[in-house]
């Protein structure tokens, strides 16, 4: 009996070693849930954000990325995307409330000094780890950062897999 | 007699000239003046030569036309593949209405291009040049 305790123990410490590499697992590619876009997201952030490129749901990244985002729109991915100070305290205001419900860690971008990217999370190339670098590379379909190619609602944060269509 | 024909041919010549030049101008010459007090005026030429001045960032070439197409009367496209409304005002009037959107654009597209900020002489020059297509 006195020899079971130190097994139990061990079996205890690598039960709970277990879960944890499979929590780790799992927390890896948990994906953002709350994708609507909110029914009062402002025009101004509508405008500004989805001039240059399509109009991404804040709750794709947690707040903090969107903080760096904003943080650094001087230089956006190699575009300056400046704003008046006006609109940028009220698109960053939206951004970090609509964003609040993704708990998911931030992920650096592969490149130093840019911004957290949507396209370069581990859930994003998990969901799609069949598409293949060709197919994003198509013309039509515009790079992984262009998700209305293949997911047509997303703009309104839908990205239903059913509804997904590569185009050719 | 003569004052009388000279009142004339301003009275005449104005409202032909509110016509032609479009109401940005005159900001961006005042600021050219002060910027350059042998500013003499603003060439469609060199506003023309801006849009396709071709400069090397990252090891591709970027120019106005990257995103606006070599004709500003077109739907151009931005890296991001975002549509952009046509440039020129000619076929969307709507272009170069709101000078905080003028500058706006100014401001980003100029450092996007030729890491810059462009002078009120080159806006200037730009607008006349943008504004004359037809």
């Amino acid at each position: 009996m006195r020899r079971g305790k130190p097994l139990a123990v061990a079996l205890v410490a690598l039960a709970v070693a277990g879960f944890t590499i499979a929590d780790d697992d799992e927390h890896r590619y948990k994906r953002p849930k709350r994708l609507a876009v909110p029914a009062d997201a402002p025009q101004i952030w509508k405008d500004e954000c989805a001039s240059c490129h399509m109009l991404y749901s804040p709750g794709l990244l947690p707040a903090e990325a969107w903080r760096r985002q904003m943080d650094t729109l001087n230089d956006h991915y190699g575009s300056n995307a400046s704003l008046e100070p006006e609109e940028e305290r009220e698109i960053r205001a939206f951004l970090l409330r609509a964003s609040a419900r993704n708990h998911l860690p931030v992920e650096p971008a592969k490149t130093a000094g840019e911004p957290p990217r949507i396209s370069q999370t581990r859930w994003f190339e998990h969901k799609h780890d069949e598409v293949s670098a060709a197919k994003f590379r198509r013309e039509s379909v515009g790079g992984r950062a262009n998700c209305v190619a293949c997911h047509r609602d997303a703009e309104r944060g839908d990205f239903d897999e059913d509804r997904v269509k590569i185009p050719r | 007699m003569k004052a009388y024909w000279v009142a004339l041919a301003c009275c005449l010549s104005l409202p032909a000239f509110a016509e032609t030049e479009h109401p940005l101008l005159p900001g961006y010459a005042e600021q050219a003046r002060q910027d350059n007090p042998a500013f003499t005026g603003f060439s469609a030429e060199r506003g023309k030569a801006l849009y396709f001045a071709e400069q090397k960032r990252d090891g591709k070439t970027m120019s106005c036309t990257t995103c606006h197409t070599a004709d500003p009367r077109q739907i151009g496209k931005t890296p991001a593949y975002r549509k952009v409304e046509p440039l020129a005002p000619v076929a969307n009037p709507k272009r170069f209405s709101n000078p905080k959107k003028v500058e706006k654009w100014f401001r980003r597209n100029c450092d996007d291009v030729f890491t810059r900020e462009c002078s009120a002489q080159e806006k200037g020059d730009f607008i006349t040049w943008i504004n004359s297509l037809k």
